[in-house]
């Protein structure tokens, strides 16, 4: 209580005071109202909310979709993927194959410039695969392109690339994003800063990058000289917004016009909203538990095939996942090539047992399950997966870490040293190809390289190896059947839960957004319009 | 000019020993946590060829004593390293960015001062029994809200719901509205306690009665008198609460997408990226020393018993 001769300051106009202060402190963080926006018609701008801004604008330096996303827009290989995944030629105009299976010839499309005025020719075709090969320089995408043994110049328009061996999937590795052409003498002229800001990139793609904000925007502007059809919206801006739930208010506000990485459980909510369409489609991207078969008692099939009956993925895919996923059909999604349909994996917890008890595991056994939040609904699933094995006798802890731990546990360790026994793992390979898709992943090897549980099938060895010389259409494709059939069913690596759909959503008066099953989303022919 | 002068030496005597002590601390921790720089960069569908020579090119190979000595001597000279996700240069990358934290975390304590010590002042005053109780509920709400939470219930009302203002990013000065809100409101109502608790407590002392009885007039005794000594502890909360408010932009930057650093640090420790977690702490450290250097000449110069 103030004491009563101060009473009378009370009388002081705070109401008066308190609004003109807040007033103040308004006007000084404020300003004054929006512009209101152009007139009706279709807008020149177009924004798309990425999960986060681009690594590097380098093609031969990517590793990560956000970055890869806006290099498909700026940069074309001789080859690409049509929306139905299939290859179509692009810088080339058509392309052949000797009968040796080594020497592929690539005629190159007429009249096509880069950003920078440079023509592209032959020359420059072979640079960038002198580029992307060297050890020196040491780019990123090295190994994607190690089969190849040199490339010639034939003429200004035609240029030879010859493996070191027949490789089945040379055409998926030439189209994708990593084989894109660059401005060679950009290239020399920026050395490792090239692909690092706005004018240290230059390639032939319908849009060049106009400025380039770190975490703040990338803005695309249609390149006039294009060669093919021109881009719809003369710009592309893409804004980093690193907060799921605030890419999804961004775009229900209409702040940005499309949004990709979209959190599962906003999906139906965005579905059932009119002004905004969500747009799903299989991809190459999978969601699976891996086993580590350096440790006990995973060596043993009948253990790994026992747990894969005891996981009922129907009921985990409808209560969990249902807004973004189907039950896995193969150790591949079925959008890629090589891929063969071997149906769901039943769930029969009574088989489960018998197997256990086959395996002497009667009783069943104690287990941990390594996940991260990193995968959407990664620790939901893994506690969905222990509670079906507690099922059967297996009780698992769960273990939960972040992504770079994560991945220190799988970065080629020896056997001894990586501690996890059963954990989760993402697929997506960016060739949507069978070879890419398998072979670095489960063909064995001494430490894990890119096969995180040491899977080791000597039969599955021998079919990847000859699959990935085989360049007869028919023939490969049976081998990858016979390894899918391996690696999926009869030796499991993994407990394959589902495919996973990629979706965009974007404000009902964007149209003709291309989103891909690499997970991927470009803007070629996309137009907004406004009111 | 004594003023700034004091100002200047408080600086510079905080800001070396903290810098050496943090940087050692940083480095350390950085080190400490689980992930592989190297790993992460080169991604998952690398060899671990490549993984090898991303982690010869960064000197990751190399012991550790031996990185921190070129970590300090590369810092001394203005030279931070460069990013290991990206390859810019850690220096300029901060800069670029710093702009954006600076305006925030100003916007931030001036919402937190001004809305603070206006509400904690009525409330102190206030003849009615309901306003205060109104006013310290809500400061008490405020001062509770965490961050992250409160900025996507700003972004659904003002932007979602009203459209008044933008959601996200930069670009005008609208833009900064709901992130300064976001990040000033909880200390403003830490702001509003601490003010409402002073005003009590200084109205109560006898050189206010004495000043009122010499027949100084009733707004020069609570300005003056009151509200200047008041001030105090305010002002010594809102110095230690800037370092908050900069451990606030971490989550407000990354939420409204502005390209500060903050959200850079945030993501360089997601992607152990070393080098930026290293400078961006060293520079955000440095900026809440100098601030509290600033706080404590300010209080002097407000009391006199605190300048001894």
């Amino acid at each position: 209580m103030p004491p009563a001769p101060l009473a009378r300051l009370s009388r002081v106009p705070w109401r008066r005071l308190l609004s003109c202060l807040l007033a103040l402190s308004l006007a000084a963080c404020g300003g004054g109202a929006s512009p209101p926006t152009a007139a009706s018609g279709l807008g020149d701008r177009l924004v798309f909310a990425a999960a986060a801004d681009a690594t590097t604008l380098d093609p031969h330096n990517t590793t990560d979709t956000e970055s890869d996303q806006v290099i498909m827009m700026v940069y074309e290989p001789l080859l690409a993927f049509d929306d139905a995944m299939k290859i179509v030629p692009r810088l080339a105009e058509r392309y052949a194959v000797d009968p040796d299976g080594v020497t592929w010839t690539f005629h190159l499309r007429p009249g096509v410039s880069f950003h920078d005025g440079v023509a592209l020719d032959a020359e420059a075709v072979k640079a960038n695969f002198t580029r992307v090969l060297d050890p020196i320089a040491n780019h990123k995408r090295l190994s994607l392109f190690s089969m190849i043994d040199r490339v010639e110049v034939v003429d200004p328009l035609t240029v030879r690339v010859v493996t070191k061996y027949p490789f089945g999937a040379f055409e998926p590795t030439i189209a994708h994003v990593s084989a894109a052409i660059v401005s060679p003498a950009m290239a020399r002229a920026h050395g490792k800063a090239f692909g690092s800001s706005a004018d240290a990139v230059s390639g032939t793609g319908p849009y060049r990058v106009a400025s380039w904000k770190k975490d703040q925007e990338i803005v695309l502007e249609r390149f006039d000289g294009y060669w093919g059809a021109k881009g719809a919206t003369r710009q592309i801006v893409y804004r980093p917004i690193p907060e799921a739930a605030a890419r999804v208010l961004a775009l229900e506000s209409g702040d940005v016009d499309v949004i990709s990485r979209i959190p599962a459980a906003d999906i139906p909510r965005l579905e059932r909203r009119d002004d905004i369409r969500v747009a799903k489609l299989p991809g190459v991207g999978a969601q699976q538990f891996r086993f580590n078969l350096a440790k006990a008692p995973f060596q043993d099939r009948r253990v790994r095939q026992a747990i894969s009956y005891a996981i009922n993925r129907p009921a985990i895919v409808k209560n969990l996942v249902a807004s973004f996923a189907r039950p896995s059909t193969s150790a591949l999604t079925s959008i890629m090539r090589g891929y063969t349909n071997l149906g769901e994996i039943p769930y029969d917890p009574a088989k489960a047992r018998a197997l256990l008890a086959e395996a002497g595991y009667p009783k069943g056994f104690r287990t941990k399950i390594a996940t991260t939040p990193r995968y959407p609904m990664g620790v939901e699933l893994a506690e969905a997966v222990a509670a079906d094995l507690k099922a059967v006798g297996i009780e698992a802890t769960i273990e939960v870490f972040d992504w770079a731990t994560m991945v220190q546990f799988w970065a080629g360790l020896p056997p001894e040293k990586n501690p996890q026994e059963i954990f989760i793992m993402g697929a997506g390979a960016s060739t949507a190809d069978a070879d890419w898709g398998l072979r670095p992943i489960f063909r064995s090897a001494r430490t894990n390289e890119n096969n995180y549980g040491y899977y080791a099938n000597a039969e599955f060895d021998r079919v990847i190896e000859a699959a990935m010389r085989e360049t007869d259409a028919a023939r490969r494709q049976a081998l990858y059947t016979r390894a899918q059939q391996i690696v999926y069913l009869e030796d499991p690596a993994a407990v394959w839960l589902f495919d996973t759909l990629y979706s965009v959503a974007s404000r009902r008066a964007v149209t003709d957004i291309r989103p891909q099953a690499l997970g991927v989303v470009t803007f070629e022919r996309a137009t907004v319009r406004r009111f | 000019m004594a003023l700034a002068y004091r100002l200047a030496r408080a600086a510079v005597a905080r800001l070396a020993p903290v810098l050496v002590a943090l940087s050692l601390i940083v480095f350390s921790i950085v080190h400490m946590i689980p992930g592989d720089p190297a790993v992460i960069a080169a991604g998952l569908e690398a060899s671990p060829a490549t993984v090898e020579r991303i982690r010869r090119d960064l000197g990751l190979d190399q012991p550790l004593a031996w990185q921190y000595a070129r970590f300090v001597t590369r810092a001394l000279a203005g030279d931070f390293g460069v990013s290991v996700r990206t390859g810019a240069p850690v220096g300029r990358e901060i800069l670029d960015r710093l702009p954006h934290t600076v305006v925030l975390a100003a916007g931030g304590v001036l919402l937190a001062v001004v809305v603070g010590f206006v509400a904690g002042v009525a409330s102190a005053l206030s003849s009615h029994v309901l306003v205060d109780r109104l006013l310290t509920a809500v400061s008490l709400v405020a001062a509770s809200t965490p961050s992250y939470w409160l900025a996507l219930m700003l972004m659904l009302v003002f932007s979602v719901g009203l459209g008044w203002l933008p959601a996200i990013g930069v670009g005008s000065p609208r833009h900064y509205v709901l992130p300064c809100l976001a990040l000033g409101l909880q200390s403003a109502g830490a702001v509003a306690r601490m003010t409402r608790a002073s005003v009590r407590d200084v109205l109560t002392q006898d050189f206010l009665r004495a000043a009122r009885a010499k027949g100084v007039g009733p707004r020069r005794v609570l300005v003056v008198h009151g509200l200047r000594n008041a001030l105090l502890p305010v002002l010594n909360l809102v110095g230690l609460r800037v370092g908050g408010l900069l451990a606030g932009t971490v989550l407000v930057e990354s939420v409204f997408a502005v390209p500060g650093v903050g959200r850079m640090m945030a993501d360089a420790v997601v992607a152990r990226d070393f080098p930026m977690v290293q400078g961006g702490v060293l520079v955000v450290a440095a900026m809440v020393v100098v601030v509290n250097g600033c706080t404590d000449v300010v209080a002097a110069a407000l009391d006199p018993r605190v300048r001894a």
